[in-house]
């Protein structure tokens, strides 16, 4: 009988390990598209991935009542889960500014253009990820329409850890910083399987 | 001696008496609720992330709206407060995305605040005010002293419940 995990922080070392190997490829995939769409290059560092509790995942990306751009895409057919990519201000001005050539001081200056080419962006991120990650460990997950929002991080957050509740209390955060112009961006990305697709890509993997 | 600024994280109660804050930060899809009997000052609030506790071993009894409620309830009355003396204030219950062609996903809001309602009815304890729904967080502070109940959300000034 294979062992199952029953939640996130159940994953040991060499479990994390390969999820890290996995996720470095399918970020490098998301800063290639990143580059195309700017015509600009982007460079990632090397994902740390970690299993954090909300307060935890709040602190190490920013303040809980910042204000925040946030993408989130439903995974479903062999994966189930929430893709969920966050845009801080930096790294909305730099898409912004490439883009549509717009720059701002906050948020709430942004109008429906801005915020739907912010989706657009976090779209092809989550999407070039996820495709790199499905192709590796050769499954199949199909990606809903992406949906958006800005809001407070800290509210941003409780979308997953509310959505899978009642299975775990933790959340998956991939911080893979991208690099444009010398510059580090802050954004952060979480993939969220549930518990079911996360046991079954382990065993893909063949680490479980 | 200086008031007391509780801090109430999620799926969390804190509560005190005589002056000081109790604030709970961005509430999404989750319900604050506040309790505050002014005969006695005392004051608590409770950050629920989920509607019921479906697992009876689950320690986790402030998560939930159903045991959460009940055991802020039992708490504070071992402290002297009385129900029919208490104001109760809800806030959240936000639908943060949406999704569509899944018009399901994300209304976990719209379900913790019918289950609170629910609760509290059940327990005879009338909502006085309530700021629930929309797409957007908020951060609800409960001052003791004078048992106001502020909500603070990004683009508005902040309003009193």
């Amino acid at each position: 009988m294979v062992k199952r995990l029953k939640s996130y922080e159940d994953m040991n070392l060499q479990e994390l390990d390969v999820m890290k190997e996995i996720s470095s490829i399918g970020t490098s995939h998301a800063a290639t598209s990143l580059s195309k769409l700017l015509q600009k290059e982007v460079r990632i560092s090397i994902p740390e991935v970690s299993v954090l509790s909300y307060e935890e995942t709040v602190d190490r990306m920013g303040n809980i009542e910042e204000l925040v751009a946030a993408t989130l895409v439903q995974m479903s057919n062999e994966v189930n889960g929430l893709m969920l990519f966050v845009f801080k201000l930096d790294m909305a001005n730099v898409v912004l500014e490439k883009l549509i050539g717009r720059k701002y001081e906050s948020f709430e200056e942004m109008d429906e253009l801005d915020y739907s080419a912010l989706e657009e962006v976090g779209n092809i991120i989550i999407c070039s990820y996820v495709n790199a990650f499905a192709q590796l460990v050769d499954v199949g997950i199909d990606l809903s329409v992406p949906s958006s929002t800005v809001n407070m991080l800290g509210g941003v957050l409780t979308v997953p850890i509310a959505e899978y509740g009642y299975e775990t209390d933790k959340l998956m955060y991939i911080n893979a910083e991208f690099i444009m112009d010398g510059t580090k961006l802050s954004d952060g990305l979480l993939m969220l399987p549930d518990i079911e697709s996360l046991n079954n890509i382990l065993v893909k993997l063949g680490v479980l | 001696m200086a008031d007391k600024d509780l801090k109430v994280g999620i799926g969390d109660m804190k509560f005190t008496r005589g002056g000081g804050t109790v604030i709970t930060y961005a509430l999404g899809s989750c319900i604050g609720i506040t309790f505050y009997d002014p005969a006695i000052k005392l004051g608590g609030l409770l950050h629920i992330m989920l509607p019921t506790r479906n697992d009876s071993n689950d320690t986790k009894v402030f998560k939930y709206a159903d045991s959460g409620i009940r055991e802020t309830i039992r708490k504070l009355s071992a402290f002297g407060m009385m129900k029919s003396r208490t104001i109760v204030k809800i806030a959240g219950g936000a639908k943060m995305f949406d999704i569509k062609g899944n018009s399901d996903f994300g209304n976990i809001g719209q379900r913790n605040a019918a289950m609170v309602k629910k609760v509290l009815m059940e327990e005879r304890m009338r909502i006085s005010a309530e700021d629930t729904g929309g797409a957007y967080a908020r951060t609800m502070v409960l001052n003791v002293n004078t048992g106001e109940v502020f909500i603070r959300t990004v683009g508005k000034p902040e309003k009193r419940l």
